[in-house]
């Protein structure tokens, strides 16, 4: 669906390609003409400055990090705190959907946390677990929890009671049913649950290292604020762009992979 | 009952009665409904849209009680869905994230079948509904006839003793309607078993059956019912086949 509608806008794959690189070359110039400028100019480094910068971050450290160790220690935070989201977050909304008992248990709690922004508990975060690692994994963790518990949990209890009752006929017992009818049904949705919760993760990421932290790439962006280094600052959000980008594209191909039966076409 | 002989049917539904109630609205389906099938009879419930088919068919299943009367599967009273009873669905109910084979050999495979064994099964069905090269195929790769067949060979190798069969062919197009039947009224009478099915197509009926219960309107009780004693494979044109065809649509205008 998603390539359609791009077809149809650009008309062919070339097309789309020529307009991508004329839109960069255009972003490119604009930025270049406004960082001459004085005394914008100031707070506005050439994109070329930053390209360089960006290259160099790869071999001279930025703080006490080089950018990679940088990504690295901002995606172990992520993984972690995603980690614990999808631990809990799957298990739970399959106990919701599957459990009368284990609904009407989780599911008050659940709607109260689920409006809760995952920013909120900042403040608790620090007061329970201090400014460390642990702080950051719970930030992150509450953060993609809501998403993964909700999308598991319509997946699983919107599962065809048509296909149901044909598994039933067929002589699958409940545990049966379980693995072969309600866990496929609810894939598509626990996938659209991850990448939302991916993307979520990964701003509290950088909130979390803004806090306070001595590496990853929020700490880049926080660290060339305060002093006054936007180059760095851009440096920062571009590793931040490229990562998010990276990892989206790789659970959308795991999806594709997983989920081959429920995408029609080639 | 007339047809039923002197050995025991393998179906029998007794006086069976369906009220679905939905917040002070009641709507009664079925009324005191009574049939009974033999084994390996072919059995057509003709009846109009939205008379209660689907909904007698799930009884007899066992995926939904009466609310009153009784169903008996050789000479049990049915309760829960039993695996002897195979179904073929309306609308495809085909598990969408299983390639052919695995929709086909799920019966067995729910069984603990070993691999081997219920793969050669499968297999042997898969060919029997021409659908040979298709088994890696996901169901949202084939066309309306195709699952349908597939949804045919998932319910046969489940080895069922009675098809329950609910309007397979209701949304294909009349051509690959008939080229269905055709394959239906092969594939039965190589692999013998009771069957059970609805339809709303008179010629369809007439096609398949070796007695059509005619059904009335909601709520819905048997009207007639009617041996269909010719030759298979039978002939849409032949005399015997028009004159059952003329006696149907009278029973049913005169109620009009
Ligand atoms: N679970 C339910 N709750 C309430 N009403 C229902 C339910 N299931 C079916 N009905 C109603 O019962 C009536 C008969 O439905 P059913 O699906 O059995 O008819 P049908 O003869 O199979 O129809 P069709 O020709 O469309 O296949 C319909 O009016 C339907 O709306
Ligand atoms: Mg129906």
């Amino acid at each position: 669906m998603n390539r359609k509608k791009k077809r149809s806008f650009a008309g062919s794959r070339t097309e789309a390609l020529v307009y991508g690189i004329l839109s960069l070359v255009i972003l490119l110039a604009v930025w270049h003409l406004v960082s001459l400028g004085g005394r914008i100019g100031k707070f506005f480094p050439s994109p070329f400055l930053v390209i360089r910068d960006f290259a160099n971050a790869f071999v001279h450290a930025i703080g006490r990090n080089t950018m990679l160790e940088h990504i690295f220690f901002s995606l172990r935070r992520v993984l972690v705190g995603f980690g614990l989201g999808v631990v809990v977050g799957i298990p739970l909304g399959l106990v919701m959907a599957c459990s009368k008992a284990g609904r009407a248990f989780f599911m008050p709690l659940f709607s109260i946390v689920r409006p809760i922004p995952g920013l909120a508990w900042i403040p608790l975060a620090i007061l329970w677990f201090g400014l460390g690692e642990q702080s950051k994994y719970f930030l992150i963790c509450m953060t993609a929890l809501v998403g993964i518990t909700m999308q598991t949990f319509f997946g699983a209890l919107y599962a065809d009671p048509v296909l149901i009752g044909a598994a039933r006929m067929l002589g699958a017992g409940k545990f049966q049913l379980f693995v072969h009818i309600i866990l496929p049904s609810a894939i598509p949705n626990i996938f659209a649950g991850l990448q939302g919760s991916f993307a979520g993760a990964w701003c509290a990421v950088i909130a979390a290292e803004m806090i306070r932290s001595d590496e990853g790439t929020g700490w880049i962006i926080f660290n060339g604020m305060n002093y006054a280094n936007t180059a760095q600052v851009i440096v920062g959000m571009v590793a931040i762009g490229l990562v998010g980008l990276i990892a989206s594209t790789l659970l959308k191909a795991l999806e594709r992979r997983l989920c081959a039966w429920n995408i029609q076409g080639k | 009952m007339e047809h039923s002989g002197k050995v025991a049917p393998i179906i029998e539904c007794r006086n069976v009665s369906k009220t679905f109630k939905n917040k002070g609205n009641s709507l009664e389906v079925l009324q005191n409904l009574s049939l009974s099938v033999r084994e390996n009879e072919f059995v057509v419930l003709l009846g109009p849209g939205q008379c209660g088919k689907t909904t007698l068919m799930n009884i007899i299943a066992g995926l939904e009680p009466a609310t009153s009367g009784e169903v008996f599967f050789q000479g049990e009273r049915v309760a829960k869905p039993n695996p002897k009873l195979g179904m073929v669905y309306q609308t495809t109910a085909l598990f969408p994230w299983l390639s052919v084979m695995k929709n086909v050999d799920f019966g067995p495979r729910m069984r603990h079948m070993p691999r081997k064994e219920r793969r050669e099964k499968a297999q042997h069905f898969i060919d029997l509904v021409g659908l040979t090269g298709f088994e890696k195929a996901y169901p949202i790769k084939l066309s309306g006839g195709m699952r349908q067949r597939v949804g045919i060979a998932r319910a046969y190798c489940n080895d069922p003793a009675v098809l329950l069969m609910d309007e397979p062919f209701g949304h294909l197009d009349a051509q690959t309607r008939y080229s269905m039947q055709d394959a239906i009224e092969r594939i039965w009478s190589r692999e013998k078993r009771t069957v059970v099915f609805i339809t709303n197509n008179i010629e369809e009926a007439i096609f398949l059956a070796d007695r059509i219960v005619l059904l009335t309107n909601c709520p819905t009780n048997v009207k007639k019912e009617i041996l269909v004693d010719l030759p298979r494979p039978r002939d849409y044109v032949s005399r015997g086949f028009l004159k059952i065809r003329e006696d149907i649509s009278k029973i049913f205008e005169i109620t009009k």
